[in-house]
């Protein structure tokens, strides 16, 4: 996983400390519109600033290294560590430079561990590119590039398709929903329209969709999949509302594999008309079951006179409800009769319920 | 329904920039100008606004910012285009504002920062089009002493535009140029 350095290359030199490492003053002059959850400082990032490589400031002394490096390890493979010892560091503190694989983790550990308590002491984590190679550098600016062409590319289809929206139908409800489904997600829209108009030939560019929980629910299992917090009222994918630094690539970047099955789970929704024959979601098979449930109630309400309270334990009755697999029904049988006998004992007092001690991380 | 919320979420977004570019220029308070131009380059940074930016025409406010005599509306509005300028769309209308000429002006500014920015903006704006303006000679001497600089920073973004936008025979040809009784003789430039 990591290995610490402690051989001295040119790229680990004795380091030199400069202005984009000061913590500046946060401003708390902002009128309350342009506030944010959290105060910060008037700053302005751009890829020049941001880098793999971060210095955490103000680890207590303490031997912690292990555990620094672990924490940093949640956001993202940690390729090096090692204490920067020739750095100016406070009292009973130790510097240390982490170099993270990818930006987008560097990016997620500086949000979240700046300025967060850290055994007792508070960490002050920032960018140090210039431990950056001249190759650090230029992959750094290749992929920044490529991740925005993309976003161009996908804003172009974007709007190429609401065009031919606006021109193929007017008032068509069928049109509005698949417009629900498409705007509900950039990165989405672009892969499920193209898996739409594949699989049907009747509409100009979107088939006929099949009922919304359907739909949802296809996206729920897709989303779920998705990295990283989303987007907050302002538009920015971090806590800071108006000093917007750090858009969640990663997400982003994540989501062709995701949203090509769901492209193929779509498909399959829209072309085939008989749901028995394929896999369906479990909802349905509960809303099914519940369903039948409810018709054995009445039922069962009929044949024993219906109006008259029951007084005592029900006889044990044979199951009413087929669950259409043995397995199942054996089981449904078995828990019915254990409940039955728990019902049988009296409950207990409501005050002795354990409380479990609260577990400290 | 989704859509109505995700459109109601775009027209906020734009409604909340455009009342951050109204602040800025309606506002007398040189503080809260300096804060809404680091929030507009912050907000330049994710491609979701871009097209947002654009409608605001806030790549020309950034330009504007660049013959500022306050040096952070310099720095801010460097790093704003330095945001903007990676998309194509951006790119050429900072072109049409006749942005390499601006941006090549930041290559001599004292702050690091700033001279960052504008290098990379000018590998941004590189094209097949642009790059014999933006590979000038001047330029190219510039970016092989930035080559030589103490900091880091400024080595490697040097470096990588010398190595990505230039040929050889262009860097060539400007080290003989720099070649004289002062110059660095003989110090070979970064390869891979």
């Amino acid at each position: 996983m990591a290995a610490p350095v402690n051989n001295s290359s040119s790229c680990w030199k004795v380091p030199e400390v400069y202005k984009h490492h000061e913590q500046q003053k946060v401003c708390i002059s902002r009128p309350k519109y342009r506030e944010g959850r959290k105060d910060k400082a008037v700053k302005v990032y751009t890829i020049n600033l941001e880098s793999r490589y971060l210095m955490v400031q103000g680890v207590p002394a303490i031997g912690v290294m292990t555990e620094l490096v672990q924490l940093c390890a949640l956001y993202g493979t940690v390729e090096e560590y090692r204490p920067l010892d020739e750095y100016p560091a406070e009292e009973f503190t130790e510097v240390y430079l982490i170099k993270f694989q990818k930006l987008t983790s560097a990016r997620a550990a500086k949000r979240n561990m700046d300025e967060k308590s850290f055994y007792g002491g508070v960490l002050h984590v920032c960018y140090v590119p210039e431990y950056e190679t001249v190759e650090d550098t230029r992959l750094k600016l290749q992929d920044r590039r490529s991740y925005v062409m993309r976003a161009a590319r996908n804003r172009a289809k974007e709007k190429k398709e609401k065009a031919a929206m606006n021109e193929g139908s007017t008032s068509s409800e069928t049109t509005s929903t698949s417009d629900t489904v498409v705007t509900r997600h950039e990165p989405v829209s672009e892969n499920l329209t193209t898996g739409e108009t594949s699989s049907d030939s009747l509409h100009p560019v979107f088939p006929p969709l099949p009922l919304p929980p359907h739909e949802y629910y296809s996206f729920r299992c897709d989303n779920a999949h998705e990295a990283g917090p989303k987007e907050d009222k302002m538009g920015t994918l971090h806590n800071a509302v108006t000093n917007l630094k750090q858009p969640q690539v990663e997400s982003l970047r994540t989501n062709p594999s995701p949203f090509n099955r769901s492209r193929g789970t779509r498909c399959k929704l829209n072309s085939n008309q008989d749901p028995e024959f394929r896999f369906l979601p479990r909802t349905k098979h509960l809303e099914r079951r519940k369903r039948k449930m409810e018709e054995a109630a009445e039922q069962s309400a009929h044949v024993s006179g219906g109006n008259e309270p029951l007084i005592g334990p029900k006889l044990p009755e044979p199951p009413k409800l087929d669950m259409e697999d043995d397995s199942l029904n054996t089981t449904v049988s078995l828990i019915r009769n254990t409940m039955k006998q728990v019902e049988s004992v009296p409950d207990l007092k409501p005050g002795e319920k354990k409380i479990k001690p609260r577990r400290r991380i | 329904m989704k859509r109505n919320e995700s459109t109601e979420f775009s027209s906020e977004r734009f409604e909340y920039l455009q009342t951050l570019v109204t602040e800025f220029q309606d506002t007398d308070s040189e503080e809260a100008k300096q804060q809404v131009l680091a929030n507009l380059a912050n907000f330049s940074y994710d491609p979701k606004n871009t097209e947002y930016l654009l409608q605001l025409q806030v790549p020309d406010l950034f330009l504007d910012m660049l013959t500022e005599e306050n040096e952070d509306f310099v720095e801010f509005g460097m790093g704003g285009l330095c945001n903007l300028s990676m998309d194509p769309e951006c790119r050429d209308v900072i072109l049409q504002g006749d942005g390499i000429a601006a941006v090549t002006n930041c290559l001599s500014n004292r702050r690091e920062e700033t001279v960052l920015s504008a290098i990379t903006t000018l590998m941004n704006l590189t094209t097949a089009a642009t790059r014999s303006r933006t590979t000038e000679p001047g330029v190219l001497q510039c970016m092989l002493r930035f080559s030589l600089a103490e900091s880091p920073r400024l080595r490697n973004l040097a470096s990588v535009f010398l190595q990505d936008c230039c040929s050889q025979e262009q860097v060539r040809r400007a080290e003989r140029q720099m070649q004289g009784p002062q110059a660095a003789v003989g110090i070979p430039l970064p390869r891979d």
